[in-house]
């Protein structure tokens, strides 16, 4: 008797969970799929409360002129943040490198300087670059967003790449020493290839923060036309106040390569979401 | 955790394990054979290795913020743009900022959305993460489920919601009033209160997944015999979260809100694309104001000045972020 009303108790409790649990998250992915029912609705002058919330017929309608209209800025935030991560590991993976290999009293200076610059504003920052740029002539220009965006890079991966690099054996860097290997060939071909996965999943992050940005393409680059997907989108929704289906359409196009990353290397984002808040 | 990130080394790492005694002896007496030559390489190449990110910190962040002090003193407007200085004007440009209304409503406005921005991102995220922390049957597709928010971009999450609030007859409205929560639709983003509620909902959900991950990494660091002797010796679901696991997780916790105010005093994307400030300088952020100061003013000066009172705010923040970090260094699980 005892262990049926145990039994009737867990089953209450698992159906009790499984409710809340499908009722939180549920709410929590609503707007990404509403996004995704209004992109893939077939009147193109949708602007009701109910799109069909089973979009079964996925017409491409939407998409179609959502790529029309930003496709080129989509190619635009593909170079900008794959730059941007690339200048990130440029630098992130010799002071990673540095920071635990060498004992020195300027690297904590360093983790301490790399921590503050991650909580800069970017509109702080946007002024100098505006301003700056303005002279060299990189207003609108690719480099000028490149470097601005990198801004949100290299903080992040340094952090990401250390705490990686932290991790492994201090064996691993003395045994190359001891085999006579200089700290570049250490780095190159011992610490950096066994580093790969933190590298890349620091890189992807480094992208992901570009890929991102408003702030810096709104005050460099409003008006060019290298423009990211970000402000091609503020653009749209501005201009096309009422074509919502090709709006929501830009919307999704702009989420696939957070998706992509998500979807392929779940595990990594996460570990790496909470490396990037607890080490310093 | 499932993961490399995490698999680091515990505190104290740095010094040499006992196994290297032997070796470390040796290196030591290397170390009065060696050469000058060496020992000024010992110095250079660490200052080699670590050149790259000085030279990148002085140019992309120090230089611009000296510049933000710098200006922020002269009356930098168009023509100083154009010809690199302004004329020098002392604290005016404070002074100008702090007796515009606007400023005091961007302060004002920026504490109100801060405080209840990280007051539910945090409480919400805890409770998430209680909750994805239970094994059921449906567990794992949520918890796969949680970062789904964090895929758009914000100026993306801005314009879904947009939409969701914006009109009359929008979604929001029209489940309020079916579910009879309200008679007449809500004018969210164009009246006094609701635009700045509007914002706060829609910052929380942008925010919700990173620190519902957070947390839900911090429980699964703790340790589960604990929870299993409290549970034996007779301690109810309600004491244990309240005597195990809160204390366990304040490290995690103060952590997590010190993230969430420093990530939202400086939140611009999703105010320029749901309201740009409006109605009224309602949602103007402080962030948003030194934007529309700088580019729609063309006074870089005093928008420098407003920067400046936010980037104080962002770096007191980091300051207690990064004090906390270090003291709770040991607590934080393995990751650190």
């Amino acid at each position: 008797m005892a262990r049926l009303h145990g039994g009737m108790r867990r089953t209450g409790r698992e159906l009790c969970l499984n409710i809340v649990g499908v009722a939180a998250i549920g709410l929590l992915v609503f707007p990404v799929w509403w996004a995704l029912c209004v992109a893939l609705e077939n009147d193109p002058n949708f602007y009701a409360t109910s799109p069909d919330l089973l979009p079964v017929h996925l017409i491409w309608q939407n998409v179609n002129v959502a790529l029309q209209q930003v496709g080129g800025d989509i190619v635009t935030s593909l170079i900008v943040s794959a730059s941007a991560a690339v200048i990130g590991v440029v630098i992130a993976v010799p002071t990673a490198y540095a920071l635990k290999r060498f004992r020195v009293r300027y690297s904590s200076i360093v983790v301490l300087v790399v921590l503050l610059s991650q909580m800069v504003p970017g509109i702080s920052l946007s002024l100098a670059f505006y301003s700056q740029f303005r002279r060299l002539d990189l207003l609108g220009s690719y480099p000028g967003l490149i470097l601005a965006d990198s801004t949100y890079a290299v903080p992040l991966m340094v952090v990401l790449i250390r705490a990686y690099m932290v991790s492994l054996p201090d064996e691993l860097f003395e045994a190359a020493r001891v085999d006579g290997a200089g700290e570049v060939r250490c780095l190159w071909s011992v610490v950096a290839p066994m580093s790969f996965p933190g590298i890349v999943t620091a890189a992807l992050f480094g992208f992901l923060g570009a890929w991102g940005d408003f702030v810096f393409a709104l005050t460099l680059n409003s008006g060019s036309s290298v423009q990211p997907v970000t402000l091609g989108l503020f653009d749209f929704q501005n201009r096309y106040q009422i074509s919502w289906g090709p709006i929501m359409a830009t919307v999704i196009v702009a989420a696939i390569p957070a998706g992509v990353i998500l979807a392929v290397a779940q595990r990594w984002v996460r570990a790496g979401l909470r490396a990037g808040a607890l080490n310093g | 955790m499932d993961s490399l990130l995490t698999t680091a080394s515990p505190p104290g790492h740095d010094t040499a394990p006992a196994g290297l005694v032997p070796s470390h002896g040796r290196r030591s007496n290397m170390r009065s054979t060696i050469s000058p030559l060496r020992r000024l390489r010992a110095k250079v190449v660490p200052a080699l290795f670590l050149a790259p990110v000085t030279l990148y910190v002085l140019f992309f962040f120090a230089y611009p913020l000296a510049f933000g002090v710098v200006i922020s003193v002269e009356n930098y407007g168009f023509s100083a743009l154009v010809h690199g200085s302004g004329p020098f004007v002392g604290l005016a440009n404070y002074r100008e900022a702090l007796s515009d209304p606007v400023t005091i409503a961007a302060l004002r406005n920026t504490v109100v959305f801060t405080v209840s921005s990280v007051f539910f991102q945090v409480t919400l995220g805890l409770a998430l993460a209680l909750l994805l922390n239970q094994t059921f049957f449906l567990s794992n597709f949520l918890r796969r489920l949680v970062l789904v928010p964090w895929l758009l971009p914000l100026v993306a999450t801005g314009t879904i919601f947009a939409q969701l609030f914006g009109s009359q007859n929008s979604l929001v409205n029209s489940v309020l009033q079916r579910l009879h929560l309200v008679t007449q639709p809500i004018p969210w983003l164009i009246q006094f209160n609701w635009a700045m509620v509007a914002l706060v909902i829609v910052n929380i959900w942008a925010g919700l997944p990173f620190n519902t991950i957070v947390f839900y990494a911090g429980l699964q660091d703790l340790d589960a015999t604990l929870f299993e002797a409290s549970r034996v010796d007779g301690a109810n679901a309600w004491q244990r979260f309240r005597h195990l696991t809160m204390p366990l997780l304040r490290p995690v916790t103060s952590i997590v809100l010190l993230l969430g105010i420093i990530g939202t005093v400086k939140v611009f994307d999703l105010v320029m694309v749901i309201t740009q400030g409006g109605p009224d300088n309602e949602t103007q952020l402080l962030s948003t104001w030194a934007y529309s100061v700088a580019f729609t003013n063309f006074n870089f000066g005093e928008a420098a000045a407003i920067g400046n009172i936010l980037l104080i705010i962002c770096m007191v923040a980091a300051a207690i972020y990064i004090r906390r970090l270090r003291k709770e260094r040991a607590h934080l699980g393995r990751s650190v």
